[in-house]
């Protein structure tokens, strides 16, 4: 950590503590349609989640009040954003070109992208993974997998 | 009623259906042991693949899966003290030790012939009170089961960690994404936003391996590469039979953790990783040298290991009489017993007693294997898969969460969803909020309302319908007991230490 | 990929085909889609009927059955809706729950949207009472309900259901009221009405064949009695005119070719006719009732037309 402090309002407890608020706050307004006994319990647990997240925000800016320092949520934020992203992607990949083609590109590219580089042992991951993937649940158990909305007429 | 037991026997050691439980076993503990494969997460990705599988094919794969998996978790939770599965967190404060001391071998050792017992116990514990306790469920209408699930969720209060506040959050953000969907009674929609992936609720295996599997991913990927992994001849193996001489002084640990494993998960709410700390803690109290406890005691992975292997079975005995699972493996496994056409209830025992008994059988079986089958060579083996190269690891396992969550529907509306999880999942993770309240929040909150829904038509809008009877009224005590003994006891210690 | 491999299947005996002199219905398998998860009471129909339909749909034919589960067979049903209508794909269709959610919901489909091929399986509705709640005969029921309006509990296994268009025929009928209990699935509303946590249940048949024992059965809601409790006296027999049940059909989208349809109808009408068929549905708890093209209209017309009439006056939601 930067030996300038932070903002008080960028602590990621606050931050969490604020979103939770908001989110819980926009969802409360569909209940207001529900009938009363059916918007019993989301109605209590969202004003429960407001309340409680109140009390989280008081507590984490009475510690900032005192000048401690929050924990770091990461310590490398690059690679866990460029994890997630990567994540992300080979999702959208399965799902508009296709399960078998996107998991051997991520595979190989994944591991490669945080450091294992042996191109024999990528090579092999990829096969055996695959292989064994088609094997179980395409051969054996007769299991679709998204084929890839783009081809899809 | 005993007799069926007896009757089912034959037909578990067909060649399929006891391959399967074999099978079952090796890759439970090949998934318990990769960090962030849990049991649950190996159980619901193979449910949807059942389907076609002849019902004690079926059911005796997750028996094996569950057993091996539960012991599965101490293979990391040894060698490089990153739990397999939460239950074994226990596991690692006197494993991890023992690994550095050169006798990880040992402690492995200890954890599968203590993770054997726990299950056998737990299995004959199934066996013995599940076809009783099928009987007086009928006493159990909609107020009662409300009771129950209430119950359960009181019991969140052992789980909120450090932090009450951020478990309570934990718990009402469980107990919301429970309502998503079709209301119980009149079926309209509930914060769907028009989605009819939504309607029949979000599937607990969608939020399991996004709060579960993605976060550790992601660790996986974020620290660099580096290899921390014990190699084989680091191990220390000895025979099993130079082994066994060194626990003979475990039994008491062994009896009391099986006991208090078996307890907690027939209580609806608390699963496997309350059991262990619970075992843990209990041991290390009547032990007569607490101090080496915590710094590599072989006594304390039995404690841990027995009781998380010792709620297996247990966990299902309110699944299939009440059908209401206490854990979330539990609730995973309810589902696939749902498939095969096994409705819980009082009919249960009787429509289909060669599968219901057959499927205790198998997990009896499958306690007693995990001594062949996680023996010290294939412990080796399974080691030697933690030395595979983390980002290689990482990246596998997000392909199996795609499958797992993919296979549930068949759709990748869910993936997405499960993704919006891990996110949700990594910045708890990150900033402790616990994670089990989130669980059995999502499990019992549903229960809880639809029961008290149908109590309250049922009583016509009369919520004294609630107190009617004895069975609600004990429930009603025991859920104020669980919620106020502790603190109760927290007063009570505080005032001795002032004193 | 999956396409390419059907289109590849589809060039291949297209190729075959070629030396007939036309190619014929099927050239290629047969895609059914069912709206619930397999082992469920409408997937086991399928799976257990498409062998037969097979079989009468000639030499080579293959179908494959699908479950796209979710939102009680919604997200199946507006699936086959909106597909080809080549015959490749059909689907299953449930009565009165798919009229009922084009109510009740906003619905991706309407009755116009299928091609209405054959209703398989006709489940008739039962009424039991618990064995402590005194009420042993459909005389008892009423009377009971007369004495003390909305005083007896019904369980059930949802609103919208034919359980729900059982009870409401009968409160029409005989101008009583009764308290709704829908559980969630009929397992729990069954075990709630043994335990008599609720004094009524409106079950299917085949759902309570196995526990006569355990509770009594007032009456059957069809016109004959049923195979699976050939002891249980129809509500006409006692005086009532009340006929009600779940139907679980085929269906393809709309627009499918006359000789197509026709062909898939025979197919259905030669396997009702098949004893081993008859078996084996009755062994899956399958009470047969084979009812094809315009007459399954017309059934799903009227079934409509009182889920209508009942939202307009009662809506359940």
């Amino acid at each position: 950590m930067s030996d300038t402090p932070k903002p008080r309002l960028m602590r990621p407890e606050t931050l969490t503590a604020i979103g939770i608020v908001v989110v819980a706050g926009a969802l409360l307004i569909p209940t207001a349609e529900l009938r009363p006994i059916s918007a019993l319990l989301p109605a209590a647990m969202l004003i429960g989640l407001i309340v409680l997240s109140v009390a989280l925000l008081a507590m984490d800016q009475r510690r900032a009040a005192k000048g401690e320092a929050p924990a770091p949520m990461t310590k490398s934020p690059k690679r866990v954003i460029g994890a997630f992203l990567l994540i992300v992607a080979y999702a959208l990949a399965a799902d508009f070109i296709g399960f078998y083609i996107s998991t051997a590109i991520t595979i190989p590219l994944v591991a490669w992208a945080f450091g294992y580089r042996a191109p024999l042992g990528l090579l092999a991951a990829t096969v055996i993974v695959v292989g064994t993937i088609w094997l179980i649940f395409d051969f054996g158990m007769s299991q679709d997998f998204p084929a890839g909305r783009l081809w899809k007429d | 009623m005993y007799s069926d037991l007896l009757s089912a026997l034959p037909n578990v050691f067909a060649f399929a259906n006891f391959a399967a439980v074999i099978i079952g076993v090796i890759a439970g503990i090949v998934v318990g042991a990769m960090p962030g494969l849990s049991d649950t997460m190996a159980i619901s990705v193979l449910v949807p693949f059942t389907f076609g599988l002849e019902p004690l094919v079926a059911l005796g794969l997750m028996a094996g899966i569950y057993n091996g998996a539960m012991y599965g978790g101490a293979i990391p939770a040894v060698l490089l003290r990153i739990p397999g599965t939460p239950a074994a967190v226990a596991t690692t404060f006197d494993g991890y030790p023992m690994a550095q001391k050169g006798e990880g071998g040992f402690a492995l050792q200890v954890a599968v012939v203590s993770s054997a017992i726990g299950g056998i116990a737990s299995a004959f514990a199934l066996m013995l009170l599940a076809p009783p306790l099928s009987k007086v469920t009928l006493l159990f209408g909609p107020s009662e089961v409300f009771w129950v699930a209430v119950f359960g969720l009181a019991s969140i209060i052992f789980l909120l960690g450090g932090n009450p506040i951020k478990g309570l959050i934990s718990a009402c953000f469980g107990v919301f994404v429970s309502v998503v969907g079709s209301d119980p009674i009149y079926g309209n929609d509930r914060f769907t936003f028009g989605a009819l992936e939504l309607l029949d609720g979000i599937n607990i295996v969608i939020l399991l391996v996004g709060l579960y599997a993605l976060p550790p991913v992601i660790d996986l990927l974020e620290t660099p590469l580096k290899t921390d992994g014990v190699t084989g001849s680091k191990l220390g193996t000895q025979s099993m039979w130079k082994a066994m001489p060194r626990m003979k002084g475990f039994w008491k640990t062994w009896l009391r953790g099986s006991f208090i494993g078996i307890w907690i998960g027939i209580l609806p709410g608390a699963g496997g990783s309350m059991a262990a700390f619970m075992s843990y803690n209990e041991a290390r109290r009547g032990s007569k040298t607490p101090d080496t406890w915590g710094n590599g005691e072989p006594e304390g992975v039995a404690a841990a290991e027995t009781a998380n292997n010792a709620d297996t079975a247990s966990a299902l005995i309110p699944a299939l009489t009440l059908g209401i699972p206490g854990t979330a493996v539990a609730a995973v496994m309810l589902g696939g017993l749902l498939v095969h056409g096994l409705q819980p209830g009082p009919m249960l025992f009787r429509e289909n007693p060669d599968v219901v008994f057959g499927f205790m059988w198998q997990f009896l079986f499958g306690a007693i294997l995990l001594i062949f089958l996680g023996g010290s060579l294939a412990t080796n083996s399974f080691a030697r898969l933690l030395n595979l190269p983390r980002p290689l690891l990482g990246s596998v396992i997000i392909v199996l969460m795609l499958i797992g969550v993919y296979s549930i529907h068949g759709r990748m509306f869910d993936v997405y969803m499960m993704l919006g999880f891990g996110a949700i999942g990594w910045i708890m993770d990150k900033l402790k909020f616990p994670l089990p309240p989130v669980v059995l929040g999502l499990i019992l909150g549903s229960f809880a309302e639809e029961n008290l829904r149908l109590a309250l038509r049922i009583g016509r809008g009369d919520w004294g319908v609630l107190f009617q009877n004895t069975t609600s009224l004990i429930l009603v005590a025991l859920t104020v007991a669980v919620v106020i003994g502790p603190i109760l006891k927290r007063r009570l210690f505080d005032a001795k230490a002032k004193a | 990929m999956h396409k390419f491999v059907k289109t590849a299947a589809a060039i291949g005996a297209l190729v075959l085909a070629a030396g007939a002199a036309q190619a014929e219905y099927p050239e290629k398998p047969i895609e059914v889609i069912v709206g619930y998860s397999a082992g469920g009471g409408t997937d086991v129909m399928a799976r257990t009927t498409m062998p037969f339909i097979e079989k009468y749909l000639g030499e080579g034919t293959s179908i494959v059955v699908k479950n796209m589960p979710g939102a009680s067979g919604q997200i199946g049903i507006t699936e086959v809706a909106g597909s080809d209508a080549d015959g490749y794909t059909l689907g299953t269709f449930n009565l009165p729950g798919m009229m009922a959610r084009t109510l009740d919901r906003e619905a991706g489909y309407d009755r116009d949207s299928f091609t209405y091929l054959a209703n398989v399986v006709n489940d008739p509705n039962v009424i039991v009472t618990s064995k402590d709640s005194g009420i042993e005969t459909v005389e008892d029921l009423i009377a009971a309900a007369k004495e003390n309006p909305f005083a007896i509990t019904v369980g059930m296994s949802s609103l919208g259901g034919d359980d729900h268009f059982l009870l409401i025929k009968l409160q029409k009928l005989t101008e009583t009221d009764f308290t709704i209990v829908p559980f969630k699935g009929s397992a729990p509303a069954r075990t709630a009405v043994m335990g008599g946590h609720v004094a009524v249940g409106i079950f299917n048949v085949s759902e309570i064949a196995k526990f006569q024992g355990e509770l009594n059965v007032l009456g059957i809601a069809q016109a004959e009695r049923s195979d699976f409790a050939p002891e249980v006296a129809t509500f006409r027999e006692q005086g009532l005119d009340l006929i009600n049940g779940s139907m679980r059909g085929v269906v393809a989208p709309a627009g499918l070719p006359e000789d197509v349809a026709a062909k898939l109808r025979d197919a259905f009408e030669k396997a009702a006719q098949d004893p081993e068929f008859i078996k084996a549905m009755t062994d899956t708890a399958n009470p047969v009732e084979v009812v094809t093209g315009e007459d399954f209209r017309a059934l799903t017309d009227g079934l409509f037309d009182l889920a209508k009439e009942t939202w307009e006056t009662t809506p359940w939601n």
